[in-house]
């Protein structure tokens, strides 16, 4: 007979009861809900204020009108917007292709041991965290004045490629490396050349990450002020941008001018473009998320 | 300016000699002499002598470590990927030294493919897989019929020739590796050297891996890498046993210990280690 030492248990109670989730335990459950509340919480709090503040100028004036500084009920932020939209698209046909290239060489042709390709990685890290009122000096330096491009649609562009061309490099090179080797040596082994293997099946399996990357990078570029700031206090554009030499306002600009104002009205508008700024900010990364769930592979 | 051809444009004429006008079945097709394989400051092989005949499979067993695959990738040059992998000594297909200087490894590995030890399709669809070799390499011609053909050829052609739009991903993992082992013979090579082809597959797909193999080597020449001795045995005419050594200077490395008959070598080594090992007994 085996000697069976739980058969003095009181009838009744189960043999696998636990002791209960401990003390400590719950309360690091409370400490995480309550980090996660602090974000949540603040970002539902500064929505909530800017809709309060901006409702009634949240109408069709803000898309069509141009600023006004005479009549703020008047006033809109068509220059502003459309300026986004010029300076946006064109930073990302400065930045996207220029990251991405980089990227696959640093990932699929650097050669690691070699000095200088150590020496360009460190700096593009560094670059990452360089405050953005530096690339600001930067652009005012040497292209606005040392290039000669002015207070331009072109100037703000390339400043803001510069400024996010690191975050761009970064991401993409992770995507990059995100793609399992057995692909590349399947490539190879099959007689592909190496562009062949990148240009075929790495980069076609990298799209969605380097494209979640990149609009990430851009939606930080579109609610930069600082360094277009910093190009010449752009503030009062009564005009849409007719080319790339064209000088230009920008969402953040304009609302930081209006919020100088000091007459009320002026303080709704501004609420009523940081709403129209956030939706897009939002839209931008919704669509990051959304491309990262579904295209990305699974290996 | 690029006549139709199954191995495409290349501005160079194929550095390799032609090898299809009907060799003898005893023809040589890779010879090696004082092969030895580093890894950085080591030493992964040391002094492999072999030659591989034509179409017919060789395996490579022995313990872990002790160099087949490392072996096995000197054959198509895939340690050139390796930043710092070093080849030592002679590697002639054809009596031609793959590594010489004018040799280009691309054109070697269209001669000569590689099945992997996990399935590594590409994600994309059945039909994509097969055609992608043949498109690097510049084919003209019915790239349908070549599907169809190729996959009729690695008996898979029943099992998905209703899905071969769908990604290749969706199919089991032996029909995956089955699939890579279409994919390679697409590109028509001369060789195909597996490692450990079966590594992460069931006995049933394994089997079935396996008749493709012995259907295979009617027409190409096989190379497989196996830790599954039984495999070695039911597969292959030739077999070589790996094992590791330490020299005088307290350095391990692999080495070649037995080449010969596949059932000699089972039922008669001439290596007390060759029968230590197949026996069960180590060391």
């Amino acid at each position: 007979m085996i000697p069976t030492a739980v058969t003095s248990d009181p009838p009744g109670v189960p043999r696998l009861a636990g002791r209960g989730t401990p003390l400590r335990e719950r309360f690091f459950r409370l400490g995480l809900r309550a980090s996660l509340a602090v974000g949540v919480l603040f970002l539902a709090g500064l929505l909530t204020y800017v809709v309060v503040e901006g409702w009634p100028r949240l109408d069709a004036k803000l898309w069509t009108n141009f600023p006004d500084i005479i009549d703020p009920s008047r006033a809109g932020a068509r220059s502003a917007i459309t300026g986004t939209v010029w300076v946006i698209s064109l930073t990302a046909l400065y930045c996207l292709p220029t990251g991405v290239l980089t990227a696959v060489y640093l990932e699929e042709y650097a050669d690691r041991d070699r000095w200088w390709n150590r020496a360009i990685e460190i700096n593009i890290q560094n670059l990452a965290a360089v405050p953005s009122i530096v690339y600001g000096i930067l652009g005012l330096g040497v292209i606005s004045r040392g290039l000669g491009f002015g207070q331009t649609v072109l100037t703000a562009s390339l400043t803001l490629s510069l400024l996010v061309l690191p975050i761009v490099i970064i991401s993409s090179r992770e995507a990059i490396r995100a793609v399992p080797q057995s692909i590349r040596q399947a490539s190879l082994s099959l007689g592909a050349t190496r562009w062949q293997t990148i240009r075929r099946q790495v980069l076609p399996a990298a799209v969605p990450g380097m494209a979640t990357g990149s609009i990430l990078a851009l939606s930080r570029a579109i609610g930069e002020a600082a360094p277009l700031l910093l190009l010449g206090g752009l503030t009062f554009i009564t005009f849409n941008p007719t080319g790339v030499h064209s000088q230009f306002t920008v969402l953040p600009i304009q609302i930081f001018n209006w919020i100088s104002q000091s007459r009320a009205e002026f303080t709704a508008l501004a609420s009523a473009a940081i709403v129209v700024l956030l939706v897009i900010l939002l839209l931008m990364n919704s669509l990051a998320i959304w491309l990262r769930n579904h295209f990305t592979h699974r290996w | 300016m690029n006549p139709p051809s199954r191995h495409g444009p290349g501005g160079t004429p194929p550095p390799l000699p032609a090898h299809l006008a009907a060799p003898p079945p005893s023809e040589t097709v890779f010879e090696v002499g004082g092969l030895s394989v580093f890894y950085g400051g080591h030493e992964a092989v040391r002094d492999v002598n072999m030659n591989i005949g034509a179409r017919q499979i060789t395996a490579m067993i022995g313990p872990s470590g002790c160099g087949k695959s490392t072996v096995l990738r000197c054959f198509n040059r895939m340690n050139d990927l390796l930043p710092d992998a070093r080849v030592v000594g002679k590697v002639r297909y054809h009596n031609e030294d793959l590594y010489s200087r004018e040799v280009d490894p691309i054109e070697v590995r269209r001669r000569i493919g590689m099945v992997f030890q996990k399935p590594n399709p590409f994600p994309k669809s059945v039909y994509d897989n097969i055609a992608y070799g043949p498109r690097v390499g510049g084919f003209r011609g019915n790239l349908d019929d070549l599907v169809e053909e190729t996959l009729t050829h690695a008996a898979l052609w029943d099992e998905v020739k209703d899905k071969l739009r769908t990604s290749a991903l969706a199919l089991s993992g032996g029909q995956q590796q089955r699939l890579c082992i279409a994919r390679t013979i697409a590109v028509e090579p001369e060789v195909i050297l597996m490692d450990e082809p079966c590594s992460s597959l069931d006995p049933i797909a394994t089997a079935k891996i396996e008749d493709l193999m012995e259907r295979l080597a009617q027409q190409f020449t096989i190379v497989v890498v196996t830790h599954n001795m039984q495999q070695a045995a039911r597969v292959s005419e030739r077999t070589a046993f790996f094992g590791s050594e330490i020299d005088r200077d307290g350095v391990r490395h692999g080495r070649l210990i037995e080449l010969d008959e596949t059932g000699t070598l089972f039922s008669n080594p001439s290596d007390h280690r060759t029968e230590d090992y197949i026996s069960g007994r180590f060391g």
